[in-house]
């Protein structure tokens, strides 16, 4: 648990109001927002364009469910798998 | 109380203690040129309580009230700030002018309102800070000496029963007395059939038991008879152990982050409640759960209860309703739904609180009767059936579902499980009245073998409604209708569904938040016993669903709950005309069942929807019903 995104329980959205003239190139510079924040796996979650741009909502995953989740951290000795 | 000082009050049950301190004399004052609501509700609360309260205009420089206080002398200075601009500066110096009085020490001065951050304000020297989220009852145990602990109060709910007061009799005799036959019709023809998924809930039922006995040697030999029951994935992990695809075991990390999560949950009582979930507490709003993992499932949980939640609907994959047999053990799915077994919906419990509804859903595939066994095992509140819309909606063959259903039906009886009978097979186009027919006679069904089912409309743009109309006005009369239609046929709780809304989200969240507010209100103001909601991602499809988008939806339901109180919607006369035209449709798809002889022969006629409504008979599972010897 040393830093604080991983405490982020699955996803981290990005609401914002972006200037352009597309939808299109609103989504591009959305997701283009998310590489420059540092974030992989990234989507658009809603997006709609209207008068100088886009509202936009973008979204990171930091923790899909059945991925590993850095929040488990806390209990990571011993690890074994235990299932079937 | 319960009231909130900043923003919106917040409607709450919970009665503050008797005082038990001696009355004070308190001094409150707005360190602003006007008036704080904030102070007024607290001077309410205290003067309610026997304390002597003196309220100061507003608009006073610092140094009259410093003289106030000197010729008042509280034990207690409450002062507010709502603006922002110079706050800091304001509050320092009027600090320094009470001490310079030599009041400072003689009496307990806080400071609150919406500019107030109240760490800052105990750093100033204040002995208490009161923010935006503070409540009447911080305010009020501070003046008592007392600790409040805000939204950790505890709090101890009781868990609802939806069935409670209903006698299921019908209303509509004609309606009725065909459902009866037809159902009747039903059960002895299921009776004297069998099926692969009977005969392993049978076989499960034995193994658990026989495991809970320590009879290993037994559990061993029934594990190897079920096995021979299952498909091939399925046989695959029972004979080799191998994986069903994108299953991974938990991890042992992962099952013991499962005693933080159940630490977290504890009792309940101590779970931190938003003041905005007080408004949901008498009322039921179910939430559908199925992000694939068992834990995160568990968070999930965790949070929809701690903002209002009172119940959780578990949602499998939609390939474990098409194999033949279910697995073991504790397994994270990386797609969307989770894995039903009876260690992940163990491991899943912990989450869930002592007053809230636990749905195990068993309504749709190869493996029906043997999920209301292990929901029982497990400890759910709850199953769904509903033969119908498995097999004409949802890929499983109509006689092999019936005989499984009527399986759930006494299953869930024996357990004491009660039931929504769902009709999500209006989403595949069949019309309402169709579906409706098909939910009542399941429900007689069930009625006939002694459960207690609940009759489970949905709420929805549905196909029937875009392609005909019905909803272009307004998305009030029709879903009022069909409660309406219901309520006249007979006495049975209703609980919409599931997700009420379906087909009216997109996917903004503000608009998704809002439908779902708004179908949730309208329904449990017309009366429903439950409503089951969506996240504010129902539209999205791009990923899983996030746990913040489940607290969007039920703050709107909360505020919408809260908007309407106990206000009535009344819709407008269209309404009833669309509730006569159902009453009409319902007759006749039941008469129609009637005249086929067999309601298993009805589904494949298409009586209870048609291929041209949208509704195509199930393959999965045909020719695996056996006569019983």
């Amino acid at each position: 648990m040393s830093k604080a995104r991983d405490r982020v329980l699955d996803a981290l959205d990005v609401e914002t109001f972006l200037l352009c003239d597309t939808r299109e190139e609103g989504m591009e510079l959305g997701l283009a927002l998310m590489k420059e924040l540092g974030f992989d796996d990234v989507d658009v979650v809603f997006c709609e364009q209207g008068g100088p741009g886009v509202r936009i909502r973008l979204r990171a995953y930091l923790s899909r469910p059945g991925s590993d989740y850095p929040w488990t951290g806390q209990y990571d000795a011993g690890e074994a798998k235990i299932g079937g | 109380m319960g009231e909130k000082l900043g923003g919106v009050p917040a409607q709450g049950d919970g009665e503050m203690s008797a005082p038990s301190c001696r009355p004070k004399k308190v001094m409150m004052v707005p360190l602003d040129p006007v008036h704080d609501v904030g102070l007024k509700l607290i001077r309410r609360a205290l003067s309610e309580r026997g304390h002597e309260v003196v309220l100061l205009p507003p608009d006073l420089a610092p140094e009259e009230v410093v003289q106030k206080a000197e010729e008042i002398r509280p034990d207690c200075l409450l002062v507010s700030r709502t603006i922002s601009y110079g706050t800091a500066e304001l509050l320092a110096r009027f600090l320094d002018l009470l001490d310079a009085a030599g009041l400072r020490d003689k009496m307990k001065v806080a400071v609150g309102g919406m500019s107030i951050r109240p760490e800052l304000a105990q750093e100033m020297g204040f002995d208490a800070g009161f923010g935006p989220d503070a409540t009447v009852e911080d305010a009020v145990a501070f003046v008592e000496d007392r600790e409040f602990r805000g939204a950790r109060a505890r709090r101890r709910l009781s868990k609802p029963d939806l069935t409670s007061g209903f006698s299921y009799k019908f209303k509509d005799e004609e309606i009725g007395g065909l459902c009866h036959g037809i159902a009747r019709e039903l059960l002895s023809w299921a009776r004297e059939r069998t099926s692969p998924g009977v005969l392993r809930a049978e076989i499960r039922e034995e193994m658990e038991k026989a495991r809970a006995e320590g009879r290993l040697d037994e559990v061993s030999k029934l594990r190897e008879e079920y096995a021979r029951l299952t498909g091939d994935e399925i046989l695959r992990f029972y004979r080799e152990g191998t994986p069903v695809s994108h299953t991974r075991p938990l991890t042992a990390s992962e099952t013991r982050a499962f005693s933080d999560l159940e630490k977290r949950a504890g009792d309940g009582e101590d779970v931190v409640r938003p003041a905005s979930a007080d408004v949901m507490a008498n009322r039921v709003v179910f939430v559908q759960y199925g992000t694939g993992c068992p834990l995160m499932d568990g968070y999930h949980i965790l949070l929809s209860q701690s903002w209002g939640a009172r119940g959780v609907v578990h949602f499998d994959p939609s390939w474990g309703a098409r194999q033949e047999g279910l697995l073991e053990g504790a397994w994270s799915h990386q797609h969307d739904g989770t894995v039903i077994t009876l260690e992940n919906l163990k491991l899943i419990k912990k989450s869930v609180l002592p007053w809230t509804l636990w749905q195990v859903r068993a309504h749709r595939g190869l493996n029906t009767p043997e999920t209301v066994v292990l929901a029982a095992l497990a400890g759910a509140d709850l199953t769904k059936v509903n033969m119908v819309y498995g097999s004409l909606a949802a890929g499983t063959d109509p006689e092999r579902l019936c005989v499984d259903g009527v399986k759930c039906l006494e299953l869930a009886a024996r357990f004491g499980l009660p039931y929504d009978v769902v009709t999500n097979e209006e989403l595949a186009g069949v019309p309402a009245a169709k579906a409706f027919a098909g939910m009542l006679v399941v429900m007689t069904a069930g009625i006939l073998t002694g459960g207690r089912p609940i009759l489970q409309p949905l709420f929805a743009h549905s196909p029937e409604a875009i392609i005909g109309g019905i909803m272009d006005e307004d998305f009030v009369d029709f879903n009022a209708a069909k409660i309406m239609v219901l309520r006249d046929i007979v006495d049975a709780p209703i609980w919409p569904g599931a997700p009420v809304g379906f087909l009216t989200q997109s996917q903004d969240r503000a608009q998704s938040s809002t439908m779902t507010a708004l179908h949730a209100a309208l329904a449990l103001g017309l009366g429903a016993q439950a409503v089951t909601i969506a996240s504010s991602d129902e539209a999205y499809a791009g990923g899983p669903i996030a746990g913040g988008s489940r607290v969007d939806s039920l703050k709107s339901v909360a505020a919408a709950l809260r908007f309407f109180g106990k206000t009535k919607i009344t819709p407008s006369p269209r309404a009833a005309a669309l509730r006569e035209k159902l009453r009409e449709d319902i007759l006749n798809t039941l008469k129609s069942a009637a005249a086929a002889g067999s309601f298993v022969g009805a589904l494949y006629a298409g009586v209870f929807g048609s291929r041209e409504d949208g509704a195509y008979p199930g393959r999965a599972g045909r020719g695996t019903v056996t006569k019983r010897s």
